[in-house]
């Protein structure tokens, strides 16, 4: 972030006054809180098609969105334009919220929301980086030392260079060179897209508590889609990587990594076949398993679910739920990382959430009004897709931190079952607590061996009994790197990490 | 002449030419602009009680600039004179950065839309509109609340939104299209979440939506939500197996879905795409017809032009189970040297159908089509999953209803179906006449033998 607050209120036009009167005539009505959001983002984009970057573009999003809250209940407006006539109107709208009906006390009785406080001690960490890249942040593997709870954020993607300042022509020898390297490396390589996002974002917030915070974040978005064919058969495979920094990520070291896995597998994906259908082992591989956790139970903690009575974890904070071998929990802490925030879309400072320690369930994921509702403190969930969302509470990085056993182990004591290590999307209902992941490739495993490729296949398990089920954590915790996007009524950034587990009992699909 | 009523105003409309013409000053050589503004009103109920408010204006400015033989498109919500100065010389200075592609280029003039002047043609803005007033809106948004009717018989909880919105469009180019669409909608959503006496949680959804407020069936939604939590109680597990597979008219657009995107050419191009090479072949079984219907009067997802500004019109895209119709937009035209049609399905329609060993009912309801095949598995809700687009092999995770003799015997729930696409469609029973109209994509219930279902 670009530590000055005249920076972004410049940017925005506003003055420190003007930001207090505004908040101010937001509770005016009859409100208990009310804050501004002020966000100003440029996209851009390239794509290359058949060997040529041929298309591209960037956009610009700037616009400011007001929040009154009476009691629990939300007010929301925006304004694609901060002058103060627009502002004031959009502050109107939301002020509605405060002029319609009684209010709803929340529970324990709590009207106003309070100051941030500091955090419990220990729900802070930080990231070992154990996988140096040319200039770049690395999400490698995580442990759980707790530094000191401190109120102000830590800066977790300062920047280099900013992807506002170099010219597009600068990024097309990139993508050339992934394209012609994957091309060159399998000579079933039929087509190959490459394409190139990146945006920064300056946000300045600020609240009726007088809390003024900034952030400029920053996300570059790397990805390849190829298609290949053998034999008259054709199979297609996407690999991404994204990271909050700026153009330094584009190194040496990502473009090996992206044409190294985008060839990687392409004979089993082609041996692949279907299962037998049925329940069985599953062993979750290293990294983007994570979409276990994500699905399995992340969003089922996310307060608001819990606030409202619909969530299959509601009002089992303190249960044990799992083998106290496993620790689960939500960061937005790790350096560079796609889930990363320095404060959260509320003002909250970035932290470390344990949902599940040693298997008790810790925390839900708050924002400030299931935070009040609770009693607790707000755990910088608070996120939203922008200035035209309201924000509430939102994975970050999901992860489950490492056991004991090798991943050799793992397989080996599984006579019948499946290794899966490829994943394209998860859902969950989270009433039921009924969630399902698509794997795009993995194997069976027959008596301790890894046997068939198995891809295109989803599997199906219900939360509390799959964390109920993971008999076995390995010593290999992984966080993935890919482009992971949550959408729950809006989208956010988020990623997911997790060891080699073995989870008994799930549903694989077959035939 | 009409005058229009839309969101935009004449100083908009005006800057989005001054965009084109101050970009055709800047050097390029074809402009195509978009201006879109929007405005959503809502009104969150929990409980019987108010819980949120929105108000949502949005307005965004979309360039498409073909300079030098190159392409770019760019896009502000910042409609400042200066600003716009700005981001017009950046994005023709960022196109230039860029490769030539000589495929890129406008639609031929013949081929664009030239009935779309008012916006309103289609009969989809409700002059009702503009009279709404907050207090009226949430008074049908607490209105349609039933929470304390069936609190004591085990709902937990009630979350409901009435929303309303009105959505105009703007298009012009520099070959001189200018195409206008205006639209509002009015909705309604609740979400019911119930317990059953072991605290299980059970939830049902239910929707509707219209371009006109009369239409709205508000006082149907709650009852149909609660109805369908309610009956997912007590879920029990089936062998896994072959099954009749019955998907209702709510889901069954997601099985439509990866059809159409197969015969996009942007799949079609990369190989990427199952239905590859099967324009005018018979892929799918001769009762099945699929047909492009985006001009229906006052029906949600109609739509003169797409976003080129080519003119839809009523096309059959599968007729007789053959492939007649490719979506290809202009860029894929040249790249592909085939003809060009539309970019994408507009509002893709199933007419009712029955393979030959059935006889068809008069009616071609769900429960009609249950009866039909006798036996099988309801689909009532999709639970995640995929498809690969290349082979067509699918999985998806669902929830529904173990049905015999046509009826209902107990719900079920995680469970999976797998197969390919062709190899289902190809065991296509029966498609119904109860397509949801408040959908886009007019899908009717429609039955599959011979399913796998892991359980």
């Amino acid at each position: 972030m670009y530590n000055n607050e005249n920076y972004y209120l410049d940017l925005f036009q506003v003055t420190r006054p003007q930001l207090e009167n505004l908040v101010a005539a937001g509770i005016k009505e009859g409100g208990s809180y009310s804050d501004l959001f002020f966000e100003n983002t440029t996209y851009q984009d390239l794509l290359l098609r058949d060997g040529i970057v041929s298309s591209g573009g960037f956009h610009i999003d700037y616009g400011v969105g007001i929040r009154v809250l009476k009691g629990d209940r939300t007010g929301y407006a925006y304004s694609e334009s901060t002058d103060a006539k627009s502002m004031s109107e959009a502050v109107k709208a939301a002020a509605l919220i405060a002029a319609s009906g009684p209010d709803r006390p929340l529970a324990p009785a709590e009207s106003v929301l309070a100051p941030l406080r500091p955090s419990t001690a220990g729900d802070q960490g930080r990231l070992r980086q154990v996988k140096n890249r040319q200039g770049a942040r690395s999400a490698g593997s995580i442990d759980a030392i707790c530094p000191p709870v401190t109120k102000t954020a830590v800066d977790y993607y300062p920047f280099v260079s900013d992807w506002r300042t170099e010219e597009a022509r600068v990024f097309v020898p990139f993508m050339e060179r992934i394209q012609k390297e994957i091309s060159a490396r399998d000579n079933r390589v039929l087509k190959v897209i490459v394409s190139l996002s990146n945006q920064i974002s300056d946000i300045l917030m600020f609240n009726s508590l007088g809390e003024l915070t900034y952030d400029t974040r920053p996300m570059g978005t790397i990805a390849a889609s190829i298609v290949f064919t053998q034999d008259g058969k054709i199979e297609n495979k996407t690999v991404s990587r994204s990271y909050r920094t700026g153009t330094e990520m584009l190194t040496e070291t990502l473009l090996e990594e992206i044409v190294s896995e985008a060839v990687k597998g392409i004979d089993e994906r082609f041996a692949a076949r279907r299962p037998k259908g049925g329940k069985m082992s599953v062993v979750m591989g290293a990294g983007a398993s994570g979409i276990l956790l994500h699905e399995a139970m992340g969003h089922a903690f996310e307060a608001d679910f819990n606030r409202k009575g619909q969530s299959i974890f509601s009002g089992r904070i303190g249960e044990k739920v799992c083998s106290e071998d496993i620790s689960i929990v939500d960061d937005g802490t790790i350096p560079g990382n796609r889930g990363a925030v320095n404060f959260d879309d509320e003002g909250v400072p970035g932290q470390k959430t344990f949902m599940v320690r040693n298997g008790i369930l810790e925390s839900y994921l708050h924002d400030r009004i299931s935070a009040t509702h609770f009693g607790v403190s707000p755990t910088g969930n608070g996120r939203r897709e922008s200035f035209r969302y309201a924000p509430i509470p939102r994975m970050r990085a999901t992860y489950m931190l490492g056991g004991k056993a090798t991943k050799e182990d793992i397989i080996t004591s599984v006579k019948k079952g499946v290794y899966v290590d490829q994943f394209s999307n998860g859902q969950v209902q989270i009433g039921e607590g009924d969630f399902t992941f698509f794997v795009k490739s993995g194997f069976l495993i027959e008596d301790g061996k890894l046997t068939m490729p198995v891809k295109d296949i989803n599997i199906i398990g219900n939360g509390p009994q799959a964390l109920a089920d993971i008999t076995m954590v390995g010593n290999d915790p992984k966080v993935d790197e890919g482009a992971w996007t949550c959408g729950k009524g809006q989208s956010c950034p988020v990623s997911c990490g997790i060891p080699t587990v073995l989870v008994n009992n799930l549903t694989v699909g077959g035939e | 002449m009409e005058e229009i009523t839309g969101m935009l105003s004449e100083n908009e409309i005006r800057t989005a030419e001054l965009c084109l013409e101050k970009a055709l000053e800047l050097g390029a050589e074809k402009v195509r602009v978009t201006l879109n503004k929007s405005l959503m009103e809502l009104f969150g109920i929990l409980n019987g009680e108010l819980d949120k408010v929105n108000h949502c204006l949005d307005r965004s400015l979309s360039v498409c600039l073909f300079v030098d033989g190159k392409y770019g498109t760019f896009s502000t919500n910042r409609l400042v004179e200066n600003e716009l100065d700005n981001f017009l010389r950046k994005s023709v200075a960022t196109v230039r950065m860029l490769a030539e592609d000589p495929c890129r280029d406008l639609p031929d003039s013949g081929r664009t839309a030239k009935n779309a002047l008012t916006g309103k043609e289609l009969g989809l803005y409700d002059p009702s509109y503009p009279a709404l007033t907050s207090d009226e809106r949430l008074k049908m948004a607490l209105d349609a609340s039933i929470f304390k009717k069936h609190e004591a018989e085990g709902l937990i909880s009630e979350e409901g939104e009435y929303s309303d919105s009105i959505f105009d469009t703007f298009l012009l180019d520099s070959n001189g299209l200018r195409c206008r669409h205006i639209e509002t909608s009015f909705e309604y959503g609740v979400e019911m979440t119930v317990k059953d006496p072991e605290g299980n949680r059970f939830s049902g959804y239910w929707w509707d939506s219209t371009p006109r407020l009369a239409e709205l069936k508000i006082g149907d939604c709650g009852e149909t939500a609660f109805q369908r939590a309610m009956a997912q109680i007590d879920p029990r597990k089936v062998p896994s197996g072959k099954y009749t597979l019955v998907v209702d008219s709510e889901n069954s657009s997601r099985l439509v879905t990866p059809l159409t995107s197969a015969l996009g050419a942007f799949a079609l191009q990369q190989k990427n795409s199952f239905l590859l090479d099967s324009l005018g072949k018979k892929v799918f079984p001769e009762w099945l017809d699929l047909i492009d219907m985006p001009h229906a009067k006052g029906q949600t997802g109609s739509r003169l032009f797409d976003s080129e500004g080519v003119a839809t019109k009523e096309t059959p895209v599968i007729e007789k189970g053959i492939v007649k119709e490719y979506f290809v937009n202009t860029y894929m035209s040249n790249k592909m040297g085939i003809a060009p049609t539309v970019e994408d399905v507009t509002r893709p329609v199933i007419p009712p159908c029955v393979s030959p060993e059935l006889v068809k009912p008069e009616n071609m309801d769900r429960q009609a089509i249950m009866d039909l095949v006798k036996d099988g598995i309801l689909v009532t809700g999709f639970n995640g999953g995929n498809s690969n687009s290349a082979t067509g092999d699918f999985s998806f995770g669902v929830e529904g209803f173990l049905f015999k003799d046509g009826r209902v015997v107990h719900p079920v729930r995680e469970m999976l179906i797998t197969g390919n696409l062709l190899t289902l469609w190809n065991n296509l029973l029966a498609a119904g006449d109860d397509a949801r109209m408040c959908k886009s994509k007019v899908i009717p219930t429609l039955a599959f033998m011979d399913v796998d279902f892991s359980a």
